[in-house]
């Protein structure tokens, strides 16, 4: 029964990553630092997921990435894009509506 | 701690050697730095500095699956858009074609080397083997680089495809019945030609019916296409209807059957000549005897209506379904 409910919460989960990203990364940060704040807000998720996803949307132009070298460590630092903002506005209506879809549905049920 | 380093090269050298050439610079250098970042986040929460790299590595997972996700590479050799397809597709080779394949190759071999049947039942069998396991292989490359290839997109999917409900089969099991009872029938009558003591020559020895000399290839012919045609009744019951193609795989059998009988009646090759001169029937089994023309005559009425009636009746089926 347990697997069954993980399952089907990381199904409901599963896009909110790339919304998640997009809204945090209006400040630009690098991977480590990203998933640690997902993290921190609730939102845990695999660096072997989520390093990927950042390529992906760093391809489709919806964040965009430079370089810091001030540091000994050198990291990729990324910033969501103008683009990237407009889906990120999109997706969080979306959910905004869904929520009250669903909200609606539920009332309307145990009325 | 040059042990430590090395897990982190050796895992990042494994992850950009399955990735295109291009990226291979950045993700190394981008994957180090985060490696290096969770083992500090490991180290300062407390974990073991020796076992922290191990343990982020772990995590991070097989190198192929990580490179397959940043260069955004499907990890399944065919995926669910070409799958429906890619099985349909297995199913007409293994179940039409590769029956067809391999009676063709057998009737090369039987008619190249009449006296070998052992080894054209060899080649056949051996056939089977590299035609099903090329038909596999073709079918699944093909498959796998159209699906690496983005330019496809798989055909939209349309009802008329559906398959015409089983119910009221068209196949009476009193026909398949009447098919199986012919073919045992037949298989019956040539152990019967051979054992049945009709007929003793001087020495005692039973006088066979049928003509020696067909034993090094037609009368292990006849028993083959028997029992090919027991096969094919069987199919044909499963099938509950008949379709285009088992009216023809009826056509192929049907004439497998009846041309050489026909042929063999014609030119008096059939009956073993010391029984007709035992029985002394010789006239009526000659070329143009009795027996002989109602012989062929049953057997071209008898193959006609059945190769007709296999197609009238797809054609049936046919139209019921459109």
């Amino acid at each position: 029964m347990d697997d069954i409910e993980s399952g089907h919460l990381q199904e409901l989960r599963r896009g909110t990553v790339v919304l998640a990203c997009l809204l945090i990364l209006r400040t630009p940060d690098y991977g480590y630092a990203l998933l640690e704040r997902l993290a921190a807000a609730g939102l845990a998720v695999d660096g072997n997921t989520l390093y990927p996803l950042l390529r992906r949307l760093e391809k489709q132009a919806l964040l965009t990435s430079e370089w810091n070298t001030d540091e000994a460590r050198p990291r990729k630092f990324y910033r969501t894009s103008t683009a990237g903002e407009t889906l990120a506005a999109r997706l969080l209506q979306d959910w905004s509506d869904l929520t009250r879809t669903l909200d609606d549905i539920d009332h309307g049920d145990s009325k | 701690m040059t042990a430590a380093s090395t897990l982190t090269d050796r895992y990042v050298f494994a992850v950009q050697r399955s990735l295109p050439e291009a990226q291979r610079a950045e993700i190394d250098r981008e994957l180090r730095g985060t490696i290096a970042d969770t083992i500090d986040g490991r180290i300062e929460a407390g974990t073991d500095p020796a076992s922290a790299e191990r343990e982020v590595i772990t995590e991070l997972g097989d190198p192929y699956r990580l490179a397959a996700g940043y260069a955004d590479r499907p990890l399944h050799l065919i995926g669910p858009a070409l799958f429906p397809d890619y099985i349909r597709l297995l199913k007409v080779l293994y179940i039409v074609v590769l029956p067809i394949v391999v009676a063709a190759i057998l009737l090369g071999q039987l008619l190249s080397q009449p006296d070998d049947i052992g080894g054209a039942f060899g080649t056949a069998f051996g056939a089977i083997i590299s035609v099903i396991a090329h038909f596999g292989f073709w079918t699944t490359l093909v498959f796998a680089i159209i699906e690496r290839s983005s330019t496809y997109k798989a055909q939209a999917w349309n009802p008329s495809t559906l398959p015409q409900l089983p119910v009221g089969s068209s196949i009476k099991l009193s026909d398949t019945a009447a098919s199986v009872a012919w073919m045992a029938t037949i298989l019956a009558a040539i152990a019967w030609g051979q054992f049945w003591p009709l007929f003793r020559d001087a020495g005692g020895a039973v006088i066979p019916f049928f003509d020696q000399a067909l034993w090094s290839f037609w009368l292990p012919y006849f028993i083959f296409i028997a029992l090919a045609e027991l096969g094919f009744q069987l199919v044909l019951y499963r099938a509950r209807r008949w379709t285009w193609p088992l009216a023809l795989v009826n056509v192929v059998l049907g004439a497998a059957f009846a041309v050489p009988l026909i042929w063999l009646l014609l030119t008096e090759q059939l009956v073993n000549p010391a029984f007709l001169d035992a029985a002394n029937i010789a006239p009526l089994f000659a070329g143009d005897g009795v027996v002989t023309i109602v012989l062929v005559v049953v057997t071209i009425s008898t193959g006609l209506t059945d190769v007709v009636a296999g197609f009238t009746r797809a054609a049936r089926g046919e139209r019921r379904a459109s």
